[in-house]
């Protein structure tokens, strides 16, 4: 269990990393926080013969105040949003998800933006950022781009990034003080992945109101639009959700429908009281 | 080849390093600092964990690569800092170890913990310490030597 | 200090402590010897195939060793004096076909781990698909694939008895059915195993570091295999990272790396690491009983009749064969209870599966499991409260030394009194659910036979024959004393309790006694650290080689106070004579530098001595124990959430009590990683499935409470010190436990389950089956 040979590189910017980027010519790949990475590299089921390493990039640790929104550097540590860095725009919601995942360890040097880019389907981020309606920058040799979170996630361990791009920053929309949040996660045992997770969002004020559900057995986040309705003002019964999940997600196991059905339940419940 | 320079246990480590090593390989294999011990290489059972500028993280799955520039405590390093001493004894007390395999590990996390919490109770020790297993000790005697030593820095 | 601040029964701290606290124990992967290459294997990606070839690329093939390049190592076969038993031994390297995901196919040197790994990557294996074996019900199964071509089945093994129950359950007005599931699991010591050998010219001994529990019985294997004298093999046994079986057996790890040691004359090394560990290493358990317990209508069991199916997968190991848990579990699954009558059948099968070897306590945990759900059962059919029956059926302590069904004999202790002081225990803490969660408690009582006997295991005939245990004393001229004992402590603490032991007999303080274990050059013979023998042997053993020593201080210290031996007395550490007193380091000091004090005569044959024992007639206490799990289920997601766990055990006499509540703290949180969350399943095709700790959980500090644990001490009458080993029995009762906590739970959904781990997919399961009987029964009413 021990990573193939390869070449490392600790570029200080963004520009130098995109040059090493597009000159490995897709063999090379971003190395955040490593903590899905290098587990997968030391087991040899992921490969690389380039690391492009950012975690020496100061902009891309950056926490800032922009007004209406907080941007996140990409290499921001799940631990620094545990421990309130960000401030608190979201009641107390992004410190939750922070300091729920894995292990302190883990969460010291696991990112946000490496946990986006990674793409796990029963990662926490994304159904997180897309319940806040949160944005990722991303940065190529032909410029920058935006993108809504929800489009960023394409599909499992896939996202919108191309070879030679790197996801530079999260932009999360202030909610109001009434935003009311819910983050629901059924996990075998603590600092497990989830083996489902939901989570709702309703802010009266912005008018941001989602459901999003997560986890391998449903292939990554998925939000679920009928419930938004619901969780806004009508009433949400397990048949209802149950009906929703197999719309959105087709058909599934009776314990996966049944556990995603129970925590998008709680999760609803929770916000509307 | 890869050139790293690094603080290692207070010491200024600059050498050249295959690029594809991890923390605790560097540690243990070239550095021969065998306390740093490997118990899952991926992350996930935290007998590898040592402190990187003062935080408790996973060296199997940190590219020693990495780490320039940083500082690296392991369980060697820790001299006569009264905080290791005082977590040193109360495992000792409390029967925290039995094989001692997990032991590096449990007191880098332990180390953090204590640090870090200035009141914590049972379960919210549990919590912090999820990410370490231990197969021999059933944790009991761990959970009580932090308890016990987060009580002794509030006295 | 005196000898009750020191001796047994002293809760002093560990020796051992030190060393591991300041990260300087030293471990195998910790050992460097110059020239030393790593080893990674190449294996099988297929669970059964025929290796069509294995293409090598020029360059690299003297660093690539295959079956052929080891064709004259021989195979190290177990035995078994189990009629009809068919034992098939591992070939070290696999040569024309391979039987699980894992198995090896070739191995690799190169100067680091990471190189070996590059080059078992450059190898081009091609396998030939052939049909998969991958569970119990496919060997079963009529016309489905044999796994030996000469084989009529894939049966391997059959056994039974019946004491003659017909006329019981004719007249049994109660009779429950159940059948109950134990999965398959791995035992993850976290330190993984790990060999390391070289070729001593000096020594003319073939020098083998490895990590396991049984040092002497490696040797053996390892002379066996390379066709060596004993004398030219020395097996070291260094710090162990934990054992708990997995390192009791031989491994074809071992054979390869010693014997490509010899081939290739240089220093050789393999680590297992957590892949190879969860994927090819040994796993234990997979047990299927098919319980029916006939009682009265107290609940009262009258006989028990029971069907075991193990899963005995493709290999036997050496020494314990594929067949231990199957006789094990036959053995002893009526319990610590007084039943009258026992009908059992047994069939262990072969499949596509990794090597299956004896986890800590082995089948105890499993037929503990079956016994002790059927007796909540029992209990439901005839609407009891579940530990009320159980006291109507446990042995009376009046009855001990109590001859079971099965022909073991209990030997001592009062099991009603350790249940109802669990009781007690649970009555005291009362729990409160959250909202909308299930509260359950659930109980299991067990008794084990430790430091199994002689007797036991030469009926079954494997290679692994505990008899004597021996110990060396050497007492040093300064008064100090060596002991060197052929087990191995790898987390027991016997650093500590072996020189409490000393302290007892001799009255010296533990700090000025060392313990040398694990190392065939130093240490006499012993089968090794299994079957919670420790203590009662090697303790046994310790004491047994201390009176020696006694004796000859006393004799010395007679001669220079000039009195007769039967006069002098060893009390707290001095010998008193009539008219004077004298340290034990004076008399040592004086044999070993002024003999010239002493007549000529005294002492000729020294003051090293090695000293043996064996409990009287062969008997292996029963120690016991009584748990009590609380659970809160959340009915709608199946999780569990341990609140509570009571463990109240007799161990006999507890030589360091602190290190006796670490053993059963220890196995209690093991045997609460066998009922909730430890499983190593296999699709159809004998793909692992847990392949990392993402997928395999184990139990953590935040998935386990405070365990709560009271003792009792009820002394053997058959061993020194009235000592019953005590290094698995935690790990015995808490998946029974767990499981009747969570069936108590769900009574009100009318759902139960019989299986671990107790997932949250299979509590769901049961609740969905209840419903969907409820439905059924709905409908047909209609």
């Amino acid at each position: 269990m021990k990573a193939p040979a390869l070449e490392f590189h600790r570029p200080d910017t963004v520009q130098a990393a995109l040059a090493i980027l597009a000159e490995g010519d897709g063999a090379a790949r971003v190395l955040a926080g490593g903590q899905s990475l290098v587990p997968m590299l030391n087991l040899r089921v992921a490969f690389a013969e380039t690391l492009v390493d950012i975690g020496a990039i100061q902009e891309l640790a950056a926490i800032e105040d922009a007004g209406n929104h907080v941007r996140l550097g990409a290499s921001v540590s799940h631990a620094r949003i545990e421990d309130g860095q960000t401030g608190d725009y979201f009641g107390g919601m992004l410190g939750h998800v922070a300091g729920n995942i894995a292990y302190r360890a883990i969460r010291n040097r696991g990112t946000i933006g490496g946990s986006l880019a990674h793409a796990d389907p029963a990662a926490d981020w994304p159904v997180a950022m897309i319940a806040l309606g949160a944005n990722v920058e991303i940065a190529g040799s032909n410029g920058s781009r935006k993108l809504p979170v929800d489009e960023f996630m394409v599909d499992v361990f896939t996202t919108a990034l191309q070879e030679d791009e790197i996801l530079t920053a999260i932009c999360i929309p202030k909610a109001s003080p009434k935003l009311r949040w819910s983050f629901q996660k059924m996990r075998k045992k603590a600092g497990a992945f989830g083996e489902a997770i939901a989570a709702a969002v309703h802010d009266p004020e912005s008018g941001l109101c989602r459901v999003v559900a997560g986890s391998s057995a449903i292939g990554g986040p998925q939000r679920f639009t009928l419930l938004e309705t619901a969780l806004q003002d009508g009433d949400v019964d397990d048949d209802a959700i149950r009906d929703a999940v197999t719309r959105t997600i087709g058909s599934l196991g009776r314990y996966e429908t049944q556990i995603h059905t129970v925590c998008l339940r709680r999760a609803i419940e929770e916000v509307r009281t | 080849m890869t050139t790293l320079s690094l603080t290692v246990n207070g010491r200024q480590v600059s050498t050249e390093i295959d690029p594809r090593l991890n923390l605790a390989d560097f540690l243990r294999e070239r550095l021969s600092l065998k306390g740093t011990h490997l118990g899952c290489e991926h992350g996930a059972c935290g007998a590898c964990t040592v402190l990187m500028d003062g935080m408790p993280i996973r060296s199997c799955i940190t590219m020693a690569a990495s780490c320039d520039g940083v500082e690296i405590t392991t369980v060697e390093g820790y001299d006569d800092n009264k905080l290791m001493s005082r977590l040193r004894r109360a495992f000792r007390e409390e029967h925290a170890l039995q094989c001692g395999y997990c032991t590096p590990g449990m007191l880098a996390t332990a180390y953090d913990i204590v640090s870090r919490l200035d009141r914590a109770d049972e379960n919210e020790i549990r919590a912090a310490l999820a990410g370490c297993v231990c197969r021999c000790t059933g944790y009991r005697g761990i959970v009580r030597a932090i308890e016990r030593c987060i009580a002794e820095k509030n006295a | 200090m005196t000898i009750k601040e020191t001796g047994v029964g002293a809760s002093i701290l560990r020796r051992e402590d030190a060393r591991f606290l300041e990260g300087r124990g030293r471990f195998i992967g910790d050992i460097e010897i110059p020239g030393m290459s790593d080893v990674a294997f190449l294996r099988s990606p297929l669970a059964h195939a025929r290796i069509a070839s294995i293409d090598t690329p020029d360059d690299v093939a003297d660093r690539v060793f295959t079956a052929a390049d080891l064709s004259d190592v021989k195979l190290v076969a177990p035995a078994s004096k189990v009629p009809r038993h068919r034992i098939v031994a591992a070939p070290p390297i696999a040569s024309d076909r391979t039987r699980y995901v894992g198995e090896i196919v070739a191995a690799c040197i190169a100067p680091t781990r990471a190189e070996a790994e590059d080059l078992v990557e450059m190898l081009a294996p091609d396998f030939e698909m052939l049909p998969v074996i991958a569970s119990m019900d496919d060997a079963l199964s009529e016309d489905g694939p044999r796994l030996y071509d000469d084989w009529d089945s894939n049966v391997s093994m059959e056994t039974g008895f019946d004491s003659g129950i017909d006329e019981i359950i004719a007249k049994a007005p109660v009779k429950v059915t159940r059948v109950l599931d134990m999965a398959r699991q791995a035992m993850v010591p976290l330190e993984g195993k790990g060999v390391l050998a070289y070729w001593s010219e000096r020594d003319d001994q073939l020098v083998v570091y490895s990590s396991t529990q049984s040092p002497h019985q490696i040797r053996t294997a390892l002379c066996q295999a390379l066709e060596l004298q004993q004398r030219q093999i020395r097996v070291i046994a260094p710090d162990v990272g934990g054992g708990f079986g997995y390192k009791a057996i031989l491994h074809s790890e071992e054979v390869i790396v010693a014997a490509l040691a010899l081939k290739t004359g240089r220093p050789l090394r393999w680590l297992e690491d957590r892949f190879e560990h969860l994927t090819a290493g040994a796993n234990a358990r997979e047990h299927r009983y098919e319980m029916t317990a006939y009682a009265d209508q107290r609940g009262r069991v009258l006989a028990i009749d029971a069907k075991l199916t193990t899963d005995g997968v493709a290999y036997s190991v050496w020494p314990h064969t594929n067949g231990f848990d199957a006789i094990q579990a036959s053995g002893i699954l009526t319990g610590p209870y007084d039943i009258g009558g026992y009908r059992v059948r047994t069939q262990t099968v072969v499949t596509n599966k990794p090597p299956l070897s004896p986890y800590r306590a082995v089948a105890r945990p499993g037929a503990c499991f079956a016994i002790e759900c059927t007796m909540d059962a029992v209990a439901r059919a005839v609407g009891r409260d579940p530990a009320e029956v159980r006291l109507d059926n446990l042995v009376k302590p009046e009855a001990m030394p109590y001859k079971a069904i099965t022909g073991k004999e209990y030997d001592s202790g009062d099991y009603p009194a350790c249940l109802r002081r669990a009781m007690e225990m649970v009555a005291d803490a009362p729990q409160t659910p959250a909202p909308g969660r299930l509260l359950g408690t659930g109980y299991a009582v067990y008794t084990e036979h430790t430091a199994v006997s002689t007797s036991t295991i030469s009926h079954i005939g494997i290679p692994m024959m505990p008899g004597f245990e021996q110990a060396a004393a050497l007492m040093q001229p300064d008064g100090s004393l060596e002991l060197r004992v052929g087990v191995q402590s790898h987390g027991q603490g016997m650093e500590t309790t072996m020189a409490q032991i000393a302290s007892q007999v001799l009255g010296i303080e533990p700090e000025r006694v060392i313990l040398r274990h694990g190392d065939t050059g130093l240490s006499p013979f012993s089968t090794g650290t299994y079957a919670s023998r420790a203590v009662v042997m090697t303790g046994g053993a310790v004491a047994a080689a201390c009176d020696k020593i006694a004796v000859k201080l006393r004799e010395i210290a007679a001669h220079l106070m000039q009195c007769e031996t039967a006069n002098v007395r060893l009390e707290e550490g001095l010998l008193k004579g009539p008219s004077a007193t004298m340290m034990i380091a004076e008399a040592a000091e004086t044999w070993h530098f002024r003999p010239y004090e002493l007549p000529e005569d005294v002492l000729r044959d020294g003051l090293e001595v090695t000293g043996g024992y064996r409990p009287d007639g062969d008997k292996g206490p029963f120690a016991y124990a009584a748990h009590a799990a609380t659970v809160s289920v959340d009915p709608e997601l199946g999780t569990v959430e341990l609140l509570d766990y009571v463990a109240v055990d007799d161990c006999g006499t507890r030589v360091n009590p602190m290190i006796v509540d670490g053993q059963v703290l220890g196995g209690v949180v093991q045997g609460i990683g066998t009922g909730l969350f430890e499983e190593s399943p296999f699709d159809d095709q004998g793909q692992p499935l847990a392949t990392t700790f993402a997928d395999y959980s184990l139990p953590t500090a935040a998935e386990t409470p405070m365990i709560r644990l009271d003792h009792s001490e009820t002394l053997s009458p058959y061993t020194r010190f009235g000592v019953k080993g005590v290094g698995e029995g935690g790990a015995i009762a808490p998946p029974a436990a767990v499981v009747n906590a969570i069936n108590d739970a769900l009574r009100p959904l009318g759902a139960e389950l019989c299986a671990v781990p107790a997932s949250p997919k299979r509590v769901l399961g049961a609740i969905f089956d209840a419903q969907d009987r409820a439905k059924a029964d709905l409908e047909t009413t209609k």
